[in-house]
């Protein structure tokens, strides 16, 4: 092994900024057990680095140091700080009924394990404020996130039906009594959606509504009703298995079971008829 | 600063092992400023970055009994235990999705919803040093180093081979050696 080209290869700045192996770690502390020049060129980077980290240094607020001291402190806050830990009373009063062995680390880990709780307590309660917080924003942004959602898949579901190859596409014209009314109706022959986009409908008082009807053999079938103000650029209305024609009339809110033909404001014929 | 003792590395860590609490003041006082650097070129948001070094300071007195001094320097044990916590919380789900929320409030149909990592500051500490580098070489760095990103991970999202992601890495570390000196 060549040392100068090992200490040249980048490997020692690896390790030293946490981005070698384990294996690579383990082999530079074989390799330096050997030859000494490899600590002095990691501890050469280490300064560099500590240097210019501590030149690059950004005062944090004081509320940090505030909020860590408490936090070191939170464990054990009924004892204070000079005298010694929980730990050395409870040892002496362990010690004569148990080995001192065994003894000794079972307490030391329940202790580890109490202050830890404690730690963890603590934590969690300072967190649970910030996580109330949190979570109504959450909710409130999932809300907002759910109804965009679900817009736009309907914006989706209803841009696919119009260029869908299968559409069949009805010009509806304005009849004498609305000349300037025009709409285009898409009818899906295979999935028999039938979907409306108004181009100029007049708006209509409060308690009337358009209604599409679909024209069977002669005979009227109701598609649903809709408004001349919808904010909606397509409207999805009712299904039809078949359609001669297609006719729009203004009825009552809520739409009528028959049409009101002297009413009729357009009307469009399927190409294939 | 205000605390006129000074003690050798060697003094301040039989002291911070011993759990007393004016050495951890005094680490505080002598290091948050470095580590707080360091964090920050990782997570930018200034509030997060607080709570992610008083944690790092926490990290510190909790895993102390680790350090072991023929490893390395105390501060670089300290380094790579404020990075590797403020990479961490970067990676959280809690931190991804704080993101695609903040992302969802402000545009509903922002394309990038998927990985927004916010990136830390670029001019402070190493960062500086790194932009010196080549752009194929700064873009390695950055990923394995401030994003903590595996070099089997950069190698598959890099669309190079492994070996050729070590290679630039590592030579680019030593570039980086000598800019800092």
């Amino acid at each position: 092994m060549n040392i100068e080209e090992y200490i040249s290869s980048g490997v020692i700045q690896a390790i030293v900024l946490g981005l070698a192996s384990k294996e690579e770690e383990r082999e530079f502390e074989q390799l330096a057990a050997t030859y000494p020049e490899l600590k002095q060129a990691r501890s050469a980077f280490e300064i560099i680095l500590e240097k210019h980290a501590m030149a690059n240094g950004v005062t944090p607020p004081n509320k940090v140091k505030d909020r860590f001291l408490e936090a070191i402190r939170e464990p054990s806050r009924n004892t204070s700080s000079s005298n010694p830990p929980n730990i050395i009373t409870m040892e002496k009063e362990q010690v004569p009924v148990r080995r001192a062995g065994s003894s000794r680390y079972a307490v030391a880990a329940s202790v580890i394990l109490l202050a830890g709780l404690a730690w963890f307590a603590y934590r969690s309660s300072e967190q649970n404020k910030e996580l109330t917080s949190l979570k109504a924003v959450n909710e409130k942004l999932q809300s907002k996130y759910n109804s965009t959602d679900s817009i736009l898949s309907q914006i989706i579901a209803e841009r696919n039906a119009v260029t869908n190859p299968d559409a069949v596409v009805v010009n509806m014209v304005g009849t004498q009594v609305a000349p300037k009314s025009s709409a285009n109706v898409y009818w899906d022959s295979a999935s028999k959606n039938v979907f409306m986009v108004v181009k100029n409908m007049p708006k209509l008082p409060n308690d009337k509504q358009y209604q599409l009807w679909a024209l069977i053999d002669g005979k009227p079938k109701d598609l649903g009703v809709f408004d001349a103000t919808d904010q909606k650029v397509i409207i999805k209305m009712k299904n039809t298995q078949k359609a001669d024609a297609f006719a729009i009339t203004i009825e009552q809110k809520g739409g009528a079971p028959s049409p009101t033909l002297d009413k009729m404001q357009s009307m469009g014929k399927l190409k294939t008829q | 600063m205000s605390n006129p003792v000074t003690y050798t590395e060697q003094e301040l860590v039989a002291l911070l092992k011993a759990q007393d609490e004016s050495s951890y003041s005094y680490l505080y006082d002598h290091y948050s400023g470095a580590l707080y650097g360091v964090v920050l070129q990782i997570i930018a948001d200034q509030e997060l970055a607080n709570d992610v070094l008083q944690e790092v300071f926490v990290n510190i007195w909790r895993k102390i009994q680790s350090y072991d001094s023929s490893k390395g320097r105390l501060f670089t044990w300290m380094l790579n235990v404020a990075r590797n916590l403020a990479i961490d919380v970067v990676r959280s789900k809690a931190y991804q999705n704080s993101r695609k929320n903040q992302d969802l409030a402000n545009s509903a149909f922002s394309e990038k919803a998927g990985i927004a990592l916010q990136p830390g500051l670029d001019n402070i500490g190493l960062k500086k040093a790194v932009e010196k580098l080549k752009p194929e070489h700064r873009e390695l760095i950055d990923l394995a180093y401030f994003k903590g990103y595996t070099h089997e991970e950069i190698a598959a999202s890099q669309g190079l081979p492994l070996g050729t992601v070590k290679t630039r890495i590592r030579s680019a570390l030593i570039q980086l050696r000598d800019y800092l000196k």
